[in-house]
Protein backbone atom coordinates (compact mmCIF):
# COMPACT_ATOMS: atom_id res chain seq x y z
CA UNK A 1 0.00 0.00 0.00
CA UNK A 2 1.37 3.26 -1.04
CA UNK A 3 3.09 5.80 1.82
CA UNK A 4 0.13 8.69 1.23
CA UNK A 5 -2.53 5.72 1.76
CA UNK A 6 -0.87 4.46 4.94
CA UNK A 7 -0.96 8.04 6.27
CA UNK A 8 -4.35 8.78 5.01
CA UNK A 9 -5.19 5.58 6.98
CA UNK A 10 -3.83 6.55 10.03
CA UNK A 11 -4.93 9.79 10.28
CA UNK A 12 -8.85 8.80 9.02
CA UNK A 13 -8.98 6.16 12.18
CA UNK A 14 -7.57 9.30 14.50
CA UNK A 15 -10.19 11.50 13.23
CA UNK A 16 -12.34 8.76 14.24
CA UNK A 17 -12.27 8.49 17.90
CA UNK A 18 -9.29 5.40 17.75
CA UNK A 19 -6.91 7.09 20.47
CA UNK A 20 -4.42 4.38 21.10
CA UNK A 21 -2.20 2.17 18.49
CA UNK A 22 0.18 -0.49 20.42
CA UNK A 23 1.79 -3.30 18.72
CA UNK A 24 4.78 -5.00 16.91
CA UNK A 25 5.92 -3.26 13.68
CA UNK A 26 5.98 -4.71 10.48
CA UNK A 27 7.61 -2.95 7.30
CA UNK A 28 4.20 -3.77 5.36
CA UNK A 29 2.76 -0.89 7.30
CA UNK A 30 5.58 1.30 8.04
CA UNK A 31 4.14 4.43 6.92
CA UNK A 32 1.35 3.56 8.94
CA UNK A 33 3.44 3.35 12.51
CA UNK A 34 5.43 6.42 11.18
CA UNK A 35 2.77 8.87 10.82
CA UNK A 36 1.62 7.56 14.39
CA UNK A 37 5.06 8.19 15.91
CA UNK A 38 5.06 11.27 14.66
CA UNK A 39 1.87 11.89 16.26
CA UNK A 40 2.67 10.39 19.21
CA UNK A 41 0.23 7.57 19.30
CA UNK A 42 2.29 4.77 18.92
CA UNK A 43 2.78 2.38 22.00
CA UNK A 44 5.21 -0.07 20.69
CA UNK A 45 5.49 -3.85 22.74
CA UNK A 46 7.65 -6.39 23.23
CA UNK A 47 5.05 -8.94 21.82
CA UNK A 48 2.08 -9.12 20.16
CA UNK A 49 0.23 -10.58 22.75
CA UNK A 50 1.18 -7.79 25.34
CA UNK A 51 -0.21 -5.45 22.93
CA UNK A 52 -3.93 -6.95 22.85
CA UNK A 53 -3.50 -7.13 26.72
CA UNK A 54 -2.53 -3.60 26.85
CA UNK A 55 -5.75 -2.75 24.41
CA UNK A 56 -7.99 -4.75 26.87
CA UNK A 57 -7.51 -2.67 29.50
CA UNK A 58 -8.06 0.41 27.38
CA UNK A 59 -10.90 -0.88 25.99
CA UNK A 60 -12.37 -1.79 29.37
CA UNK A 61 -11.62 1.90 29.80
CA UNK A 62 -14.20 2.92 27.26
CA UNK A 63 -11.33 3.69 24.78
CA UNK A 64 -11.33 2.73 20.55
CA UNK A 65 -8.00 0.90 20.54
CA UNK A 66 -6.05 -0.81 17.82
CA UNK A 67 -3.31 -3.71 17.24
CA UNK A 68 -1.10 -4.04 14.93
CA UNK A 69 1.26 -6.77 14.31
CA UNK A 70 2.61 -9.12 11.03
CA UNK A 71 1.18 -11.95 10.16
CA UNK A 72 3.94 -14.17 12.28
CA UNK A 73 2.52 -11.51 15.59
CA UNK A 74 -0.82 -12.70 14.74
CA UNK A 75 0.06 -16.48 14.93
CA UNK A 76 1.66 -15.91 18.40
CA UNK A 77 -1.74 -14.50 19.39
CA UNK A 78 -3.90 -17.19 18.99
CA UNK A 79 -4.32 -18.43 22.47
CA UNK A 80 -4.47 -14.47 23.37
CA UNK A 81 -7.15 -14.17 20.84
CA UNK A 82 -9.32 -16.54 21.97
CA UNK A 83 -9.36 -16.83 25.35
CA UNK A 84 -9.32 -13.11 26.20
CA UNK A 85 -10.63 -11.00 23.25
CA UNK A 86 -13.16 -13.37 21.53
CA UNK A 87 -13.78 -15.20 25.38
CA UNK A 88 -14.59 -11.39 27.10
CA UNK A 89 -16.41 -9.73 23.82
CA UNK A 90 -13.73 -6.99 23.75
CA UNK A 91 -13.74 -4.86 21.18
CA UNK A 92 -10.61 -3.30 19.43
CA UNK A 93 -8.95 -3.96 15.61
CA UNK A 94 -6.74 -5.52 14.68
CA UNK A 95 -4.12 -4.72 11.72
CA UNK A 96 -2.63 -7.46 10.28
CA UNK A 97 0.55 -7.25 7.59
CA UNK A 98 0.55 -9.93 5.65
CA UNK A 99 3.54 -11.68 4.78
CA UNK A 100 3.74 -14.58 2.37
CA UNK A 101 1.03 -13.25 0.23
CA UNK A 102 3.53 -12.92 -2.69
CA UNK A 103 4.75 -16.37 -3.43
CA UNK A 104 8.76 -14.94 -3.66
CA UNK A 105 8.29 -13.25 -0.10
CA UNK A 106 10.92 -14.71 2.10
CA UNK A 107 10.99 -18.74 3.07
CA UNK A 108 9.78 -17.68 6.51
CA UNK A 109 7.04 -16.13 6.02
CA UNK A 110 5.95 -18.97 3.34
CA UNK A 111 3.84 -20.95 5.72
CA UNK A 112 1.96 -18.51 7.87
CA UNK A 113 0.83 -16.41 4.29
CA UNK A 114 -0.04 -19.48 3.06
CA UNK A 115 -2.27 -20.52 6.16
CA UNK A 116 -3.62 -16.84 7.14
CA UNK A 117 -6.73 -16.97 5.51
CA UNK A 118 -7.72 -20.27 6.66
CA UNK A 119 -6.72 -19.36 10.31
CA UNK A 120 -8.94 -16.29 10.48
CA UNK A 121 -11.97 -18.41 8.95
CA UNK A 122 -11.44 -20.82 11.55
CA UNK A 123 -11.44 -18.57 14.10
CA UNK A 124 -14.24 -17.15 13.18
CA UNK A 125 -12.66 -13.21 12.48
CA UNK A 126 -14.32 -11.06 10.49
CA UNK A 127 -11.59 -9.06 8.03
CA UNK A 128 -11.13 -7.09 5.17
CA UNK A 129 -8.01 -6.77 2.64
CA UNK A 130 -7.72 -3.23 2.49
CA UNK A 131 -6.67 -2.24 -1.18
CA UNK A 132 -5.91 1.62 -2.58
CA UNK A 133 -9.96 1.85 -3.87
CA UNK A 134 -11.60 0.01 -0.38
CA UNK A 135 -9.65 1.46 2.50
CA UNK A 136 -12.15 4.15 3.63
CA UNK A 137 -15.08 1.89 3.37
CA UNK A 138 -12.95 -1.29 5.21
CA UNK A 139 -12.57 1.81 7.64
CA UNK A 140 -15.60 2.39 8.26
CA UNK A 141 -16.53 -0.86 8.40
CA UNK A 142 -13.90 -1.66 11.30
CA UNK A 143 -15.43 1.59 12.80
CA UNK A 144 -19.31 0.54 13.41
CA UNK A 145 -18.09 -3.27 14.35
CA UNK A 146 -16.03 -0.91 17.34
CA UNK A 147 -19.25 0.88 17.58
CA UNK A 148 -21.40 -2.04 18.46
CA UNK A 149 -18.61 -3.47 20.59
CA UNK A 150 -17.35 -5.88 18.12
CA UNK A 151 -13.99 -7.11 16.97
CA UNK A 152 -12.76 -5.97 13.49
CA UNK A 153 -9.64 -7.46 11.28
CA UNK A 154 -8.17 -4.83 8.88
CA UNK A 155 -5.21 -6.84 6.41
CA UNK A 156 -3.03 -5.38 4.49
CA UNK A 157 -1.41 -7.00 2.25
CA UNK A 158 2.87 -6.78 1.40
CA UNK A 159 2.69 -6.15 -1.96
CA UNK A 160 6.74 -5.75 -2.51
CA UNK A 161 9.78 -7.61 -2.07
CA UNK A 162 12.99 -6.15 -0.55
CA UNK B 1 5.08 -17.75 56.30
CA UNK B 2 1.70 -16.56 54.50
CA UNK B 3 -1.12 -18.54 52.31
CA UNK B 4 -2.03 -17.04 49.32
CA UNK B 5 -5.62 -17.06 49.97
CA UNK B 6 -5.39 -15.23 52.83
CA UNK B 7 -2.57 -13.05 51.79
CA UNK B 8 -5.12 -12.22 48.98
CA UNK B 9 -7.95 -11.33 50.93
CA UNK B 10 -6.35 -9.02 53.03
CA UNK B 11 -4.82 -6.71 50.34
CA UNK B 12 -7.97 -6.71 48.45
CA UNK B 13 -9.59 -5.94 51.63
CA UNK B 14 -7.03 -2.56 52.23
CA UNK B 15 -7.46 -2.09 48.36
CA UNK B 16 -11.61 -1.55 48.75
CA UNK B 17 -13.14 -0.56 45.39
CA UNK B 18 -10.03 0.35 43.60
CA UNK B 19 -9.53 -1.97 40.62
CA UNK B 20 -7.71 -4.91 40.79
CA UNK B 21 -6.92 -7.63 37.39
CA UNK B 22 -6.08 -11.21 38.64
CA UNK B 23 -4.28 -13.58 36.63
CA UNK B 24 -5.26 -16.44 35.75
CA UNK B 25 -5.71 -19.88 37.41
CA UNK B 26 -5.51 -20.24 41.25
CA UNK B 27 -4.86 -16.52 41.63
CA UNK B 28 -8.18 -15.47 40.16
CA UNK B 29 -10.34 -17.99 42.04
CA UNK B 30 -8.94 -16.82 45.40
CA UNK B 31 -10.04 -12.98 44.55
CA UNK B 32 -13.08 -14.58 43.67
CA UNK B 33 -13.67 -16.83 46.48
CA UNK B 34 -12.79 -14.11 49.52
CA UNK B 35 -13.11 -11.00 48.07
CA UNK B 36 -16.09 -10.85 45.27
CA UNK B 37 -16.53 -7.30 43.87
CA UNK B 38 -17.60 -5.30 40.54
CA UNK B 39 -14.00 -3.78 40.44
CA UNK B 40 -12.42 -7.28 40.08
CA UNK B 41 -11.22 -8.20 36.49
CA UNK B 42 -10.88 -11.96 36.47
CA UNK B 43 -8.47 -13.12 34.10
CA UNK B 44 -9.56 -16.26 33.55
CA UNK B 45 -7.14 -17.35 30.38
CA UNK B 46 -4.37 -15.36 28.31
CA UNK B 47 -2.10 -16.53 31.23
CA UNK B 48 0.66 -14.04 31.64
CA UNK B 49 -1.11 -10.79 30.34
CA UNK B 50 -2.88 -9.66 33.78
CA UNK B 51 0.16 -6.69 34.02
CA UNK B 52 -0.34 -5.83 30.44
CA UNK B 53 -4.13 -5.04 30.81
CA UNK B 54 -3.33 -3.37 34.26
CA UNK B 55 -1.40 -1.43 32.02
CA UNK B 56 -4.21 -0.43 29.50
CA UNK B 57 -6.46 0.26 32.35
CA UNK B 58 -4.07 2.97 34.31
CA UNK B 59 -2.81 4.53 30.99
CA UNK B 60 -6.55 5.48 30.57
CA UNK B 61 -7.79 6.04 34.21
CA UNK B 62 -5.19 8.29 35.62
CA UNK B 63 -7.04 9.08 38.90
CA UNK B 64 -7.89 5.47 39.84
CA UNK B 65 -5.01 3.41 41.38
CA UNK B 66 -4.45 0.09 39.23
CA UNK B 67 -3.55 -3.33 40.88
CA UNK B 68 -2.57 -6.14 39.15
CA UNK B 69 -1.97 -9.53 41.52
CA UNK B 70 -0.08 -11.82 39.53
CA UNK B 71 2.11 -14.88 40.38
CA UNK B 72 5.14 -15.93 39.52
CA UNK B 73 4.41 -18.14 36.59
CA UNK B 74 2.43 -15.47 34.98
CA UNK B 75 5.03 -12.71 35.09
CA UNK B 76 7.80 -15.13 33.79
CA UNK B 77 5.48 -15.75 31.14
CA UNK B 78 5.86 -12.06 30.01
CA UNK B 79 8.57 -10.40 31.24
CA UNK B 80 8.71 -7.80 28.71
CA UNK B 81 5.35 -6.32 30.19
CA UNK B 82 7.90 -5.26 32.85
CA UNK B 83 10.44 -3.17 30.33
CA UNK B 84 7.10 -2.02 29.06
CA UNK B 85 5.86 -0.87 32.06
CA UNK B 86 8.92 0.09 33.59
CA UNK B 87 9.34 2.33 30.32
CA UNK B 88 6.12 4.16 30.48
CA UNK B 89 5.91 4.89 34.20
CA UNK B 90 2.93 5.02 35.05
CA UNK B 91 2.54 6.38 38.64
CA UNK B 92 -1.09 4.96 38.97
CA UNK B 93 0.19 0.82 38.72
CA UNK B 94 1.09 -1.15 41.54
CA UNK B 95 2.30 -4.70 40.72
CA UNK B 96 1.48 -7.31 43.42
CA UNK B 97 3.15 -10.73 42.45
CA UNK B 98 2.51 -13.41 45.22
CA UNK B 99 5.29 -16.00 44.86
CA UNK B 100 5.20 -19.47 45.93
CA UNK B 101 7.74 -20.47 43.50
CA UNK B 102 6.01 -22.60 41.43
CA UNK B 103 2.80 -23.56 38.58
CA UNK B 104 0.34 -24.24 41.54
CA UNK B 105 -2.82 -24.02 39.56
CA UNK B 106 -1.36 -26.80 37.54
CA UNK B 107 -0.05 -29.18 39.83
CA UNK B 108 2.84 -27.53 41.56
CA UNK B 109 5.70 -27.52 39.03
CA UNK B 110 8.94 -25.39 40.34
CA UNK B 111 9.38 -22.21 37.87
CA UNK B 112 12.54 -20.26 38.21
CA UNK B 113 11.68 -17.48 40.74
CA UNK B 114 13.52 -19.28 43.60
CA UNK B 115 16.71 -19.24 41.48
CA UNK B 116 16.30 -15.75 39.77
CA UNK B 117 14.67 -12.78 41.89
CA UNK B 118 11.77 -11.22 40.20
CA UNK B 119 11.84 -8.02 42.21
CA UNK B 120 15.63 -7.73 41.02
CA UNK B 121 14.76 -7.77 37.72
CA UNK B 122 11.43 -5.26 38.40
CA UNK B 123 13.94 -2.73 39.90
CA UNK B 124 16.23 -2.89 37.18
CA UNK B 125 13.15 -2.14 34.77
CA UNK B 126 12.44 1.24 37.27
CA UNK B 127 9.99 0.11 39.38
CA UNK B 128 9.75 1.20 43.09
CA UNK B 129 10.65 -2.33 45.16
CA UNK B 130 8.74 -4.03 48.12
CA UNK B 131 9.34 -7.31 49.61
CA UNK B 132 6.60 -8.40 51.90
CA UNK B 133 7.06 -12.12 54.04
CA UNK B 134 4.93 -11.62 57.04
CA UNK B 135 0.97 -10.53 57.54
CA UNK B 136 1.83 -7.24 59.73
CA UNK B 137 3.99 -6.08 56.64
CA UNK B 138 1.27 -6.78 54.08
CA UNK B 139 -1.24 -5.27 56.22
CA UNK B 140 0.41 -2.19 56.10
CA UNK B 141 2.00 -2.12 52.44
CA UNK B 142 -1.19 -0.67 50.83
CA UNK B 143 -1.75 2.47 53.07
CA UNK B 144 2.09 2.93 52.86
CA UNK B 145 2.40 3.19 49.17
CA UNK B 146 -1.06 4.95 48.73
CA UNK B 147 0.26 8.20 47.83
CA UNK B 148 3.67 6.62 46.45
CA UNK B 149 4.09 7.34 42.80
CA UNK B 150 4.21 3.98 40.98
CA UNK B 151 5.53 1.85 38.92
CA UNK B 152 5.27 -0.32 42.41
CA UNK B 153 6.07 -4.00 42.07
CA UNK B 154 4.97 -5.60 45.82
CA UNK B 155 6.58 -8.92 45.99
CA UNK B 156 5.08 -11.34 48.56
CA UNK B 157 6.36 -14.40 49.81
CA UNK B 158 4.07 -16.99 49.69
CA UNK B 159 3.39 -20.60 50.81
CA UNK B 160 2.94 -23.24 48.30
CA UNK B 161 -0.59 -25.26 49.11
CA UNK B 162 -3.42 -23.94 51.05
CA UNK B 163 -6.64 -24.23 50.61
CA UNK B 164 -8.36 -24.64 47.02
CA UNK B 165 -10.70 -22.14 45.74
CA UNK B 166 -14.18 -22.23 43.40
CA UNK B 167 -13.67 -21.61 39.81
CA UNK B 168 -15.38 -18.02 39.03
CA UNK B 169 -18.73 -18.48 38.49
CA UNK B 170 -19.90 -15.25 36.35
CA UNK B 171 -19.49 -15.29 32.86
CA UNK B 172 -16.30 -13.47 31.26
CA UNK B 173 -18.29 -10.84 29.10
CA UNK B 174 -20.26 -10.32 32.13
CA UNK B 175 -16.64 -9.50 34.39
CA UNK B 176 -16.15 -7.16 31.32
CA UNK B 177 -19.28 -5.46 31.52
CA UNK B 178 -19.30 -4.74 35.33
CA UNK B 179 -15.53 -4.06 35.63
CA UNK B 180 -16.30 -1.10 33.44
CA UNK B 181 -19.52 0.40 35.02
CA UNK B 182 -17.43 -0.04 38.28
CA UNK B 183 -14.90 2.06 36.27
CA UNK B 184 -17.40 5.00 35.50
CA UNK B 185 -18.32 5.21 38.91
CA UNK B 186 -15.84 7.41 40.26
Amino acid sequence: MKEEIQRDLFNLLVKSGVESFIGVPDSTMKHFIDEGLKKNKILITTREEEAIGIATGMSLSGKKTLVFMQNAGFANSLSTITSLVQLYKIPMILLIGWRGYLKNDAPEHEKIGKVQPKLIKTLGLETKTLNEENWKKACWWALTRLKNEKLAGLIIRREFVD
Amino acid sequence: MLIRKEAVAILAKEIGNEPIISANGFMSRDLYETSEKDSNFYMIGSMGLASSIGLGVALKNPRRRVYVFDGDGNILMNLGSLVTIGALQPTNFIHCVFDNKSHESTGGQPTNSNKIDIAKIAKIANFKIFKISSKNQLKGIIPKTKKMPGPILILIQVEKGGPKSTRVEISPPNIKYRFMRSLERK
